[in-house]
Parts: C-alpha cells; structure tokens; sequence
C-alpha cells in the first residue's frame, strides 16, 4: 500500500477514536430523579437556584461546603452539596450545571458552573413606564 | 414625532453608510467574480471608507456621552474613565464585528497594493465574507424577522421598548434620570487586557480568511500553483497574530480572574485554538509545496487552509449563536442572529468543498444538493437539513479528491523533511477535531434527535449503554474536564514535539545520510532523558502520570533539538532563525503549561477525615479560613490576613506573607493533629504539612494514656519568620454581574504564589446604636447546632423552668416557662445559656437573654411542643465578631517557562515573516 494510504487510513482511524473517546467520556444531563435512581454514577444536572430556599455558606465552620436547593428542568428539586466555596454571584444566577452524584437524598456535587445574567444580554434591564429600571430576577 | 436632544442625524447616518458598506460590497465581489478589478477596487474603497466611518461615528458617540443610543448606553457610563473607550467600543456584538470588518478590510489593502493575477478572485472572496459581515448589523426588519443587529439603534427604538408610555414623551431623555447616565462597561472588562486581547484576537480570525481565498482563487486556476507563496505568507501571519491574541487571553485569565489558571477549556477557548491548530497545519503543508514541480499531498494542501477559515465561522457560529447557552452555561449571546450566522457558515462551507473539484459542471450539482438541504432545514428538518449537507461536502471533497488530485500526487522519500511534516500536520489536525468533538457535544444533541428511535432500538438489541445515551441525546462533557481533554491531547503532544525535534534536521525532498541526524538527535534525547530523570527524582510521581512525564521528555527533546538547529544554521542572517526560534517557544509552552498545572499545589488545601486509615473519605478542601489577625501556616509561608481596603469599585485584602521558620521534634514527642494523638519515631523537621511527614515519623496513639495525653501539644509545621511580602487579592464590585475576585499573584523566577479569594464580607454589617447587630431567626430542635459569628449554640435539651429558678428570672407562680439549654463554644471556651420561652396569660412575653462576657443576645420566638423545635432569633455584638476571609492559593511551579515560551513564538513568527517578506521582495 502506498503509504499515503496508510496514513490516510490512520487518519481515519484516529478521527474515529477520538470521536469515540468523546462520546464515551461524555456525562448524561439528567433530572435528579434519574440521578436518584443511580447513586454513585456521575450525572450532570441542569436547573435553577430555588430562591425560596436558604443558601447555607458558613465559612466558619467549612469553608469549602456550600448548601442549597436546586430545581432541575423537570420541576423536581433536591438540596444539593457543593464541595466548594460559595460561588459569587449564585444567587444571581440564571440557570446552573451540576457535575457529581447523588447520595441519599442529597445531591453531591464536585463541580457547579453557573450562568449568570449575560453580560451581552439586550434585556438586560427592564424599562418601566415610569422610565425607571429593574434588574431582572 | 420629535424627540428632544436625540442626535437622530448620527443614526440615520450610521445606518446610511452601513447600508452603504454593504451594498458596495456586493458589488465588489460581483466586479471582482467578472475580473473587473477597477471596478472592484472602486466599489471596495467605498465599502471601506463606508465602515471606517460609521467606526468612527460610534467612537464620536462614545465621546459625546450620547446614551439615547442602545450600544452607547450599555457599554459607557459618566464614571468610567475614557481609557476604556476602546474596550467599551468592543463590548458587544456590534463592536466586535465592526472591529473584524476594520481588519479585513485593512488586510485586503495589502493584498490590492501587490497586483497579481490573484487579486481579482481573491478579493472576490474577501468582498463575499464582507458583505456577509455587513450584513450582520443592518438591523432591518422584515416583520418579525431580524437581518443583522443595529448598531446605532435607539434605546427607545427597541423592539421591547416599542410602545412603553415613557417613549411617548418627547422630552423623555432630560425628564428621566435613567437617560442621564449610561449602565457602564461590565467592571471585568475594564482593563488593558480588554484593550489588546481583542483586536489581537480578530485580527489573527481576519488573517486566517486570507489563505482561504488564496486556496479558493488556487482552485479556480488549477494550472498555476503560485498561489502557494502568498498563502503562505499570511498562513504564517495569521499564525503569528491568532497565537498571541490566544495566549492573551490565557494571561488574561491567568491575572484577573479567578478560575486559577490560564486555560480551561472553555467552548470560547477552545473555538478559538481549533483554527489556530489547523492554520499551523496548512502553513506547514503550505512550505512542502512552495517550490515543488510536482506536488506531493496536493489535496491536504488546498484543504487545510480551506478548513481553518471554516472554522473560524464554525467557533463564530459556536459563540455568538447562543446555541450553546441552552445546554452550557457559559455566558453566551443570544442575540437572535443565529439564523445569519449559520447560513454564513453554511455558504462558505459549501463554497469552499464545492471549488475542489474541478468541473464547473459538477460544482453546480453538488451546489444543487447543498441548497435542497438547506431548504429541508428551512422548512423545519433542521437535523435532517445538516446530515444532508454534511453528505454533500464529504462527497465533494471524495469526489474531488479521487477524480482531480489523485494523479498529480507523487511520493516523499520517508525521511524528508516533507513526509513528516505531513505526519505532523495531520496529527495536528487529529488535536484540533478532538477538540472540536468535545466541544460540540451540544450541537450534536440537536443532530442526533432525529435518530433517537433508530439508537434507542439498536441500544437496546444491543445492551450498549453508549448507544442509549445517543438515543436520548442528552449528552453533556465529562465531568472531569481536564481529565477528558488531556486524555487524548497529552498523547497526540507528545508525538507532534518528538516530530518538531526530529523534523527540523531532516533535509527537504531526502535526507541524504539519515543516520548522521538520528546520532545526533539521540544526543538531544539523552539531555531530555536527564532532564526527564531529573524530574522524576525531585518530584513525587504517580504511575498514572505517565504520559505526562512523556510530554515533558518530549518538549525538553524539541526544545534541546531546536536550540542545537538555530545554533547549526544562525549563520546563514536572521532571516532563519524564525522557524527554530517559534518551535522552541512553542517547546516551551507546552513543558511550562504541563510542569506548571500538573505540579501545582493549592497550599491552602486542609484535610478533614479519617486520617488513620486514609480512606477513600479524605475530602481536601482547597480553601483556608482566615480570621483577621490569625497568623496561619499557608504551605512554605505562614499568613496573616490583616485589613481590608476599599477603593472606589475595589475591596483590597491584605494579606502579609511570613517565612517558616521549621519546627524541629525529637523522638518521644506527643502531638495532637485533628484530634488524634501520634507520638514521633525519631528526631526531624517538619514539613510543611503534617501528611507528608505522617507515614515516616509518626506512630499513631488509639490509646493514649494520662501523661500522654496531657503532655501533648497541637502539631505545628513551625513558627512565622521575618516577614516577606503583603498580597492584595481582591474583590471587584460589579453590580451587574456579581461581584468578581480578582487574584494577586507573586511572580518569582522559579514559581507564582497565585491567591484569590473565595469568600469576603465587602460591606460592613449594619449594628444597632448599641453594636448589636444580626437578628436572624433559626428554628432548632435539641441536637441541633447554630453558629453566631465564631460561637456555636448546641441545643442540648428542653425542659420546664424549675419551682426555685421563678424568683431570679422576674417570672410569676401562674407563667408557663420553658427552658431552652444551650452550650456554647467558640475556640478557646464552653459555656452555657439559658433562654426562656416564657407564656403569661396565654401571652407570649418576650425574654432577651444575654449570656455574660459571650458578646450576643438570644431570644425564642415560638416553640412548637409536637416538635420540640424552638425557633431562636441571635444578635452578636461588633465588638466579638472579627472579620475574616476565604482565600484559596495556590504554586504555580515553573510558569516563567510558559510565557517565556510564548514570547519566543512571537518573536519566531515575527521573524519568519520578516524574513520570507525580505527573500521574496524583488533585489533590486
């Protein structure tokens, strides 16, 4: 074989490979029942703060555990770990991805990426008719 | 109707002259298609001129504090200092495509002032991606479609604003104060890395179009292959500006945000570095070509360029579509102009796959194809639409490739410079689709709908899990993330730098006595083995850290190669020593980035768990608790976290750093460590951390007897020394988006001490006239615990008040009294506190109980007999509370290297553009 071909052939080899290292690596998005029925498997959730709900940071106790609520897309909600300081800006948050599993009735949660109010968002503020402002909730 | 102090003019003027732009760019790629250069060249001075003006007339808005204007309003502020002008012009979405339009247009001016038979095609297809980005802001509407956003739109203009009662009033910009000011760049845009990083950063995007339509142009007159020379030219270019303004962003991450570090493989990130790996890769195939007769990998040659300026669109696409909003949450517009970006992506792509083949004929069919695919995505099968079109450029790249390039082909001997080049290329290639896999996991959510009944079938028949992920599409990237990229990336950079060694000592066309090189490249690999062996003796390495370790050996061996080849051919002038130059910068980037993540060492890690079997529970916390005052052990330093300072938008920690002075401990010492007692085995120093020193010199004590016990002290690491240095790590007040840490970082030659905070208390709490301040109601059952500022309240139990305690409380014989007993502890003491829930008359009577010497106030509020939960409400007095920070810092060892690294590629390419400018100007 020409050994253009046998590159070629390698290349296609590799293109696959990693498409399939991709793939297999890759975490579901679930809701937490879903996690709930799993334990121990890793999971990823997307959802919303549940504002209602208390934010539990005290620094003086663990500064590395936060606590709070979290409404996933289905409208199922869990109290959720994080094995990290309060993120600034949670509660400002729009929408938050989780990264871990569940255990017991708690969501642990090793990773959290949040969304905040998008800097390049046209709504960003609400003009009243008075010609005021509101920040969005 | 007329509106008072609006500079309605400059509105209609900018929308006049973006019109303008873009309809003289249509007609430039018309004349320039019929080979009509002048008038072409006519029509593309007056797009320029056109863009270049509204450019200025939004810096004139800027000047001029106009805030009725939309983009003016969001991105400036009275108090922002003028500085910023050119970060605020380039805040949004419209700024950063007038800014690529500037680029473009100022590159198409060096590419008309060099008159070839390329010009004409060339600027055909420049003119083309111009008018595509025009008309990206015309900001008409076609009912509720949108074509373009508009830059010069008024606030009261806005779709959501149509109508508002406020814009039916004339004097509206003086009557309210919301007008009088604007909301002012995001406070984390406001530095000099906003000012360079961008432009840098677009400018490389705009170089990477130039190749593109050299590549095109080529494609259209196959029988000259001059081409290659000018593509070449920007290729290196483009190299050069897309590198920098990646590694920019890199440091800017690196000095003012706090993710801890310079890369996180972010889709922005990521989108960005993709092209860049692939415009290497076309650059290099480019060189094999230059001067060939007969070509060799013709086919990769013509692609490669092709590929990176589509995947700029495709990463354009990425991040501004907000596609990925949805399912990431990075922030990501949506400012509704994915429908153009997308078709913009489909266009060129088409385009670019479509000129590979040769007949004129077959072009139109596979263009056919391309557009019914693009109806079906129209008319709603959006999945559907993209599979089809991905059919139709794989079979035009197939087809082209089978029937018009395979003959011209001839073969590299095996050890030329040119076969391994191409290796090198395609396993850049092989990085950079990797890359793109990953980050595109959401998108192929959306590709993979449609077949969800087909995978959930075949998962089913099968049992495979992955087949039935696919089926619910789903998918979301690994939650380890670094673990995921490096897997494949690590492996595939370890080979790319053992070619860039090896590569540059091999000769063009064939290296006439192999074995001479390998003597000497085997020279190079034994002072990358030492230097390998070095590492692995000074550092604790885990097995499965072995690709690393591989990397490593890999880039000292193409950084040790590189030097030895510059020194070999310096004295041929200057004008080649880029090329060694950048490889070994490029060595070095990457030795500096895998040296400095993998060995870095978050200090203010404390373990909490079991440490006498160091089970699987071990959780490290990677921030530290620092109350104000406290001087504690932070890895090689003590620290003490002294005052906090505002300023202006700015809350500055100080932070001062002491030396460790090292405790030493002789055989027979007892000490307590997070509870447990250990007694030493021998005589040593300490480390800087217990852990380290656990296994060798400590017995653990389950049973420690009286004197034991009693003689034992709190293991310390040692004691603070002189002081060092103060670090300001801060907290930036940002309203809009959250208040943002930002890290001091202690450069040294051989390591950063980079610190952020995690956590501070940025306004001053609000205390009565008395200093009491707090107020919080908790509801507690016994068992459970509170914590008011240092002091926890455990709620041992409930009972009722005792006959002999009445008198001293002030209660009367018929008061119902229920006593709540609470200790308290904080630090150095226990204590105890009795609040009463006190019941007269079938009233409640409040009790504020004071606990003496404490410095807080309890009161219970209700209690709930069928729960026993008794709902307490706390104050503290200011006068105990102490202010206190989470701060986590962490070593980077060795990142010098990293910039160090990327300096020398700029410098590298510089000179290579230098230099192949001044080998190609006419002698005169």
């Amino acid at each position: 074989m020409r050994r253009s071909h046998i590159l070629l052939l390698l290349l296609v080899a590799g293109i696959a490979g990693t498409f399939i290292a991709t793939f297999t690596t890759a975490t579901r998005s679930v809701g937490f029942a879903e996690a709930a029925g799993a334990p121990g498997t890793e999971f990823k959730i997307s959802g919303t703060l549940v504002r209602e709900e208390p934010v539990l940071y005290a620094p003086e106790v663990d500064p590395s555990t936060t606590r709070f609520t979290m409404r996933d897309k289905t409208g199922g909600l869990c109290k959720v770990v994080l094995a990290k300081a309060k993120p600034t800006g949670l509660e400002n948050s729009e929408s938050i991805d989780l990264y871990g599993t569940m255990r017991g009735d708690e969501f642990h949660a090793s990773e959290m990426l949040m969304k905040c109010p998008s800097k390049y968002n046209e709504q960003n503020h609400v003009l009243l008719e008075d010609g005021t402002a509101e920040a969005p909730r | 109707m007329e509106y008072l102090g609006e500079w309605t003019a400059v509105a209609w003027a900018g929308r006049a002259l973006i019109a303008l732009g873009f309809g003289s760019a249509l007609i430039a790629t018309a004349a320039f298609l019929r080979k009509d250069e002048r008038l072409g060249k006519w029509a593309f001075a007056v797009h320029g001129v056109s863009i270049f003006s509204s450019i200025a007339l939004i810096f004139l808005l800027f000047a001029s504090h106009r805030y009725e204007f939309n983009y003016i309003w969001k991105h400036l502020s009275d108090a922002m200092p003028m500085r910023f002008i050119l970060s605020a012009f380039w805040g949004g979405q419209e700024g950063g495509f007038l800014l690529w339009m500037f680029w473009h247009i100022v590159l198409a001016a060096f590419v008309l002032r060099k008159p070839s038979v390329w010009t004409a095609p060339v600027m055909a297809v420049l003119s083309g991606i111009e008018a595509f980005l025009t008309s990206m802001l015309l900001g008409v509407y076609f009912g509720d479609f949108q074509l373009g956003l508009d830059p010069f739109i008024l606030l009261r203009e806005l779709p959501e604003n149509l109508g508002l009662p406020w814009t039916q009033r004339a004097d509206y910009l003086s009557a309210f104060p919301l007008f009088a000011d604007g909301q002012g760049l995001n406070p984390l845009l406001q530095n000099y890395w906003m000012t360079i990083h961008p432009p840098t950063l677009f400018l490389g995007f705009a170089a990477v179009s130039l190749p593109f339509a050299f590549a095109v142009a080529g494609m259209q007159h196959r029988s000259d292959r001059s081409w290659i020379r000018p593509a070449l030219r920007w290729s290196v270019f483009a190299m050069g500006t897309l590198g920098t303004g990646i590694l920019m962003g890199g440091a800017w991450a690196y000095e003012a945000l706090s993710f801890g570090g310079f890369w996180a493989w972010d889709p922005v990130e990521n989108s960005s570095l993709v092209p860049w790996l692939v415009t290497v890769a076309g650059a290099h195939l480019l060189v094999i070509n230059r001067q060939k007769q007969v070509p060799t990998g013709l086919f990769s040659t013509v692609y490669f360029p092709i590929l990176a300026f589509l995947l700029v669109l495709y990463s354009t696409f990425l991040t501004k579509s907000g596609i990925l909003g949805d399912t990431s949450v990075h922030s990501f517009v949506d400012s509704g102009i994915l429908p153009q970006l997308l078709a913009y992506v489909l266009t060129f792509t088409t385009l670019g796959h479509v000129m590979l083949v040769a007949s004129v004929r077959v072009r139109w069919i596979f263009a056919g194809l391309a557009t019914v695919a693009v109806a079906a995505m129209v008319k709603g099968w959006a999945a559907e639409g993209m599979w089809g079109l991905f059919a139709v450029w794989t079979g035009a790249a197939v087809f082209a490739y089978r029937r018009d390039f395979r003959g011209s082909d001839a073969e590299d001997a095996l050890w030329s410079r040119d076969f391994w080049m191409f290796v090198g290329s395609l396993l850049l290639l092989l990085s950079a689709i990797h890359i793109t896999w990953q980050t595109s996991i959401p998108v192929f959510n959306k590709l993979l709908a449609p077949f969800s009944s087909g995978f959930q079938a075949l998962g089913e028949a099968t049992g495979s899990d992955t087949l039935r992920a696919l089926a619910r599409h789903d998918l979301a990237p690994g939650t380890d993330f670094e673990m995921t990229y490096h897997r494949v990336q690590v492996p595939l950079a370890v080979l790319i730098m053992l070619l860039v060694g090896m590569t540059q000592w091999l000769r063009f066309k064939s290296t006439p006595d192999p074995s001479k090189i390998f003597k000497r490249l085997g020279i190079h690999a034994a002072i990358a083995a030492g230097v390998t062996g070095l590492f692995l003796i000074s550092e604790t390495v885990a097995w499965w850290e072995a690709p690393r370790v591989a990397l490593l050996f890999a880039a000292v061996f193409a950084a040790v190669a590189s030097v030895d080849y510059l020194r070999a051919i310096g004295r041929a002038g200057w004008a080649t020593w880029g090329s060694p130059v950048a490889h070994l910068g490029f060595a070095l980037v990457i030795f500096g980035a895998v040296f400095s993540t993998s060995r870095k060492d978050v200090i203010s890690k404390n373990v909490i768990g079991d440490l006498t079997t160091l089970s699987e529970e071990l959780n490290n916390r990677e921030d530290l608790l620092m109350l104000q005052g406290d001087t504690l052990p932070l890895g090689p330093y003590f620290a003490s976290y002294r005052d906090k300072v505002t300023e202006g938008i700015h809350v500055r920690f100080q932070v001062d750093y002491f030396e460790r002075v090292p405790k030493t401990y002789s055989k027979g010492d007892v000490v307590f460590y997070e509870g447990m007692v250990f007694e030493a085995r021998e005589a040593h120093t300490a480390s800087e951390n217990f852990e380290a020193d656990m296994e060798r010199f400590w017995s653990f004590m389950p049973f420690p007897n009286e004197r034991q016990a009693s003689a034992a002290v709190r293991w310390e690491s040692g004691a603070p020394g002189p002081f060092l240095f103060t670090l300001e790590p801060r907290i930036q007040l940002n309203e809009q988006m959250g208040n943002a840490p930002e890290p001091d970082t202690r450069h040294g030659i051989f390591q950063d001490l980079y610190t952020h905070i995690k956590w501070g208390r940025v306004t001053p709490p609000e205390t009565d006239a008395e200093g009491w301040m707090g107020g919080a109601s908790d509801v507690v059952v016994p068992g459970d615990s509170i914590l008011a500022g240092k002091i926890l309240l455990v709620l041992d139990s409930l009972r009722p008040i005792r006959d002999e305690e009445r008198p001293e409380r002030g209660l009367l014989d018929r008061d119902v009294a229920l006593v709540a007993c609470f200790t308290l502890k904080d630090r150095a003491r226990t204590g105890k506190a009795e609040p009463l829930y006190i019941v007269r008359d079938s009233l409640l009577i409040p009790d504020l109980y004071e606990p003496e010497g404490w410095g807080v106030r309890m009161r219970v509020d209700a209690f709930d007999p069928a729960t026993e939960a008794v709902t307490l409400s706390l104050w503290e007095h200011e006068s105990v509370r102490r202010d206190f920070i989470v701060m986590q810092a962490v070593v980077f060892p060795q990142i010098n290297v990293l910039w160090l690294g990327c300096m020398l590629m700029a410098i590298g390419t510089g000179l290579a553009v230098a230099g192949r400018w001044k080998r190609e100007r006419p002698r005169a």
